[in-house]
């Protein structure tokens, strides 16, 4: 090669920081990360230009890496979540409704995707055994599907799969632990202390 | 998830068909920096390179959603993403002679991230015809094969050789040019 075309060789110049993930985002192929404060701790949130993707309490995946590793879309980290969706996941985490949250469910399977939003009907207040779920999507032999299906909510505390409970009344498993389920619904007033 | 580095094109062409958004974020983690690279100087402001370093791909995206994986597998992919990214910097130029307030980047505005004197080759470069300077910046610059610089640019590769050698030569003679000075 001679001197010119070495020196040309040389004009390579790294693109912008961020330009990549801007990319990739404004595609809509990937989310941004950032964590909340809420009563609950730090939370992890991941959105696309779609809406919320993903929901992890730090006490379960304390560092943003391990959040970003285990979550089904290529992710990166952005300083803080835009102010009005800061603002909705604030007040959902209060009232338990999460009105006018957007969720981007891509990604993950139909049946999960049917399952997730018929749980994200259930109010506040309110319970519902895995069965309801099955029988609301005309699958009433999907019960046990149905709680393999919440047990990988990606957006758990919004999309509220803590309220739905075993047949019997008791409040059955949680990703993050019985207790913790029990205490949201008593917050909510679903069940007594 | 975090996105592999892509060892080559066959493996993001793989990926593009069994992981779409996941394929196209290695596609923009290897190919950004050449299509940043080549439109910053191809372009006169790095607004522009990048715009063009985005647009191109937004546009890959789009029209990736409507391939098949066949032709997904056929993409002779940095031919492909030129010719979109050469049409973005051919609209830029444009814009840019229609707009007479925008301004090329100031002197120095280039070199900050490159050790090298950009300036004055984004000089030499515009001394160039367009051919010459597409088909230098993408063999010299960005490292593209002769056969994928045809394909972007719809010239023939023999055409592109020449587009290449006399290109060089106007550079060395500027270079000459401005020793005797």
């Amino acid at each position: 090669m001679t001197n010119i075309e070495s020196t040309l060789a040389g004009l390579i110049e790294e693109p912008p920081e961020g330009l990549e993930a801007s990319t990739v985002v404004n595609a809509g192929a990937g989310d941004l990360v950032a964590a909340v404060d809420s009563r609950f701790g730090p939370l992890w949130i991941a959105w696309s230009t779609i809406g919320v993707t993903g929901l992890t309490p730090a006490f379960a995946s304390p560092t943003v890496e391990s959040f970003v590793d285990h979550h089904r879309r290529v992710s990166y980290k952005a300083m803080a979540l835009p102010k009005p969706l800061a603002a909705q996941i604030d007040e959902a985490l209060t009232t338990g409704e999460p009105e006018g949250i957007a969720f981007d469910l891509r990604g993950i399977s139909e049946f999960q995707q049917s399952v997730l939003r018929s749980c994200a009907t259930i109010m506040p207040g309110q319970v519902r055994p895995y069965g309801w779920i099955a029988e609301e999507l005309h699958k009433p032999g999907a019960t046990r599907a149905v709680g393999t299906a919440l047990a990988k909510n990606p957006i758990p505390l919004l999309i509220p799969c803590h309220r739905v409970v075993r047949s019997d009344g008791s409040v059955g498993n949680y990703a993050f632990g019985p207790e913790m389920k029990r205490d949201l619904l008593i917050y909510e007033g679903a069940i007594a202390l | 998830m975090n996105a592999r580095d892509a060892s080559d094109d066959t493996e993001i062409q793989r990926t593009l068909v069994s992981d779409p958004d996941l394929g196209f974020t290695m596609l923009v983690r290897r190919h950004q920096p050449g299509i940043y690279s080549g439109a910053r100087r191809l372009t006169h402001r790095h607004e522009d390179a990048e715009e063009v370093a985005q647009e191109t791909f937004l546009r890959a995206y789009r029209a990736l959603a409507r391939y098949d994986d066949e032709r997904i597998g056929d993409l002779r992919i940095q031919g492909w993403l030129w010719t979109i990214a050469l049409n973005l910097c051919r609209d830029r130029a444009k814009r840019s002679a229609k707009e007479p307030s925008a301004v090329a980047d100031p002197a120095g505005a280039a070199t900050d991230t490159i050790p090298i004197d950009a300036d004055s080759w984004n000089g030499r470069l515009s001394g160039l015809s367009n051919a010459q300077r597409t088909a230098v910046v993408l063999r010299h610059v960005v490292d593209l094969p002769i056969a994928d610089i045809a394909d972007a640019t719809g010239r023939p590769e023999g055409t592109v050789k020449t587009d290449i050698s006399r290109g060089l030569d106007r550079l060395r003679e500027a270079l000459t040019r401005e020793e005797l000075r």
